[in-house]
């Protein structure tokens, strides 16, 4: 028995490693801003835990500190030019924005290690400390969506020009999610980097952000169950299907095809709303 | 007494003027119309109010703040609180959120509160929940209180889209043509409202094209033509006026 759990103790970790970058992901489109640049501030919060790490051996509690502070602070000089964009030119210019990361950082490579990435990180992160710091951001982002800030966010995203008459300030809430976004992608970051030895320029490229982008639209992008329920189902079903071998992305890309036509809201969100309609249907049968 | 107030107020995109040297002061307490035939510019008077278009000349002051270039989200702040031409509602979320977010600018718990999930964010919550639905219950709208706003019949809607308004607890209000497209009777429910809001103190401009709605609830009345004010005064005097008349129906040369 403890053979079988060791067996998929390291798909357990990389469940909560992408679910702190679906989180980020999630946070960002339920304030109305289309940005998809999670995995270029999730490879700044990695580099810079990683440097920190291999060479001047820092502590990695001081790393992940770094890491985190840097991908917000980061997301937060991002903001504002992206404050004047709207939906699919927000998209772009942040895959632009991967782009030129992943670039800036196979050419500075006396600093990053370039195209051969950064060895030797000590690795002192394990499944419990992954699971702890994603269910603190799981946490988070249900704390957010009962507040204030969830309210605003959600009007912002659905009618901006609700939101101004009513006096949410669109900015000032689109780079608070910024600052989310890239804080949790920049520690989702950091711990990937002293969880797995090495880190390279290409795993935050644009493969990453196909990734993480998926688990949200799979899940459901108005719940925070949503991009949980997403990445759980995308990281297990290829697993489900490891006897169809190189077929398995076939699966997936099927599965991400029936959900976007049958269940646009996502698996999470149409299993709410479908919850929330009986409900409905059952009060008004007891009234009538 | 405070007031809303437009002082030659203009607007030009361009050559094209669409609004020129506009006065209009709305006191708290009174129901004030603005009519005019269709591109009279009482649209655009609304925008540049509401923030939406920038001001050519002119200024808007409510009470003694000048909101003449202040941003959408500020304008709210200094008291005024609008409703939309066309209803817009958040469609998908219940008649309770899209109520409960009206109080947006009443909410002091703090961003790190709200981060983090304190109890004091949860208390705000729980307090705003509770005042939404008092709001519904003086808008008759209890029963729908977990219904998606989209759902609703036009009527109820343009009520929800009243109670939000309300939410925000202003000193004046702007409605945008709000009974167009209504019968009788959901037009009567709403001038009751309206009506309410004068005695509650608030200020309310009414922008209508129904002339004779605004006949009977104003107590004074603004004509719009072409940009310019063409005739002011209490409803009688206005529409016996051959200057209005004439632009609604067309003058003896047109």
């Amino acid at each position: 028995m403890s053979n079988f759990i060791a067996g998929y103790l390291p798909l357990f970790d990389l469940y909560c490693l992408h679910v702190g970058l679906a989180l980020s992901q999630f946070i960002v489109l339920r304030a109305g801003v289309f940005s998809l640049a999670t995995a270029a501030f999730a490879g700044i919060g990695a580099y810079t835990a990683g440097i920190l790490a291999v060479d001047l051996g820092a502590h990695p509690v001081l790393g992940v500190l770094c890491g985190t502070l840097m991908g917000m602070l980061v997301a937060m000089v991002l903001s504002i030019p992206l404050a004047r964009l709207r939906g699919v030119y927000q998209a772009i210019a942040t895959v632009a924005f991967i782009q030129i990361c992943l670039s800036l950082n196979i050419y500075s490579e006396s600093i990053t290690g370039g195209a051969m990435g950064l060895n030797n990180i000590p690795k002192t992160v394990g499944t419990g400390t992954l699971f702890v710091f994603a269910a603190l951001a799981t946490y988070m982002i249900w704390a957010i969506e009962k507040g204030r800030l969830g309210r605003a966010f959600n009007t912002i995203r659905q009618d901006e020009a609700v939101a101004a008459s009513l006096g949410i300030s669109i900015r000032k809430h689109q780079m608070l999610a910024f600052a989310i976004s890239g804080a949790l992608a920049g520690l989702f970051g950091s711990l990937e980097a002293y969880h797995s030895y090495a880190i390279d320029p290409r795993q935050f490229g644009f493969h990453l952000l196909i990734t993480v982008l998926s688990y949200v639209i799979f899940g459901g992008r108005n719940s925070v169950i949503g991009p949980l329920a997403g990445a759980a189902f995308l990281i297990i079903l290829p697993e489900l299907a490891r006897p169809l071998a190189e077929n398995r992305m076939v699966i997936y890309g099927i599965m991400l095809i029936l959900v976007i036509n049958f269940m646009p809201k996502g698996v999470a969100d149409t299993a709410i709303d479908a919850i929330k309609a009986r409900r409905l249907t059952a009060k008004r049968g007891d009234s009538a | 007494m405070t007031s809303l107030k437009l002082t030659n107020l203009s607007k030009r995109f361009g050559g094209v003027v669409a609004s020129e040297d506009v006065n209009i002061e709305v006191p708290t307490g009174k129901i004030i119309g603005l009519i005019g035939p269709n591109g009279a510019g009482k649209t655009t008077i609304v925008n540049m109010i509401t923030g939406m278009l920038p001001v050519s000349g002119g200024t808007i002051h409510v009470g003694d703040t000048d909101i003449t270039h202040a941003p959408a989200h500020e304008i709210c702040r200094a008291g005024l609180a609008r409703t939309f031409q066309n209803i817009r509602l958040l469609g998908e979320a219940s008649v309770l959120d899209n109520v409960m977010i009206g109080f947006h600018r009443h909410e002091t718990s703090s961003t790190l509160a709200s981060l983090l999930g304190l109890p004091a964010s949860a208390r705000e919550t729980k307090a705003l929940k509770a005042r939404t639905m008092e709001l519904l219950a003086a808008f008759d709208l209890t029963e729908f209180s977990d219904y998606p706003a989209g759902g609703l019949s036009y009527g109820h809607q343009r009520k929800v889209e009243m109670a939000r308004a309300v939410a925000t607890n202003p000193n004046f209000v702007l409605l945008d043509e709000p009974i167009a497209g209504m019968n009788d009777v959901e037009s009567d429910a709403l001038a009751d409202i309206f009506e309410g809001f004068a005695q509650d103190g608030k200020g309310v401009l009414l922008i209508e094209h129904n002339v004779r709605f605004v006949a009977k609830l104003c107590s004074y009345v603004y004509v719009l033509d072409g940009g310019k004010l063409i005739s002011e005064g209490t409803p009688d005097h206005v529409l016996s006026d051959p200057a209005v008349i004439s632009a609604y129906l067309g003058g003896q040369d047109a």
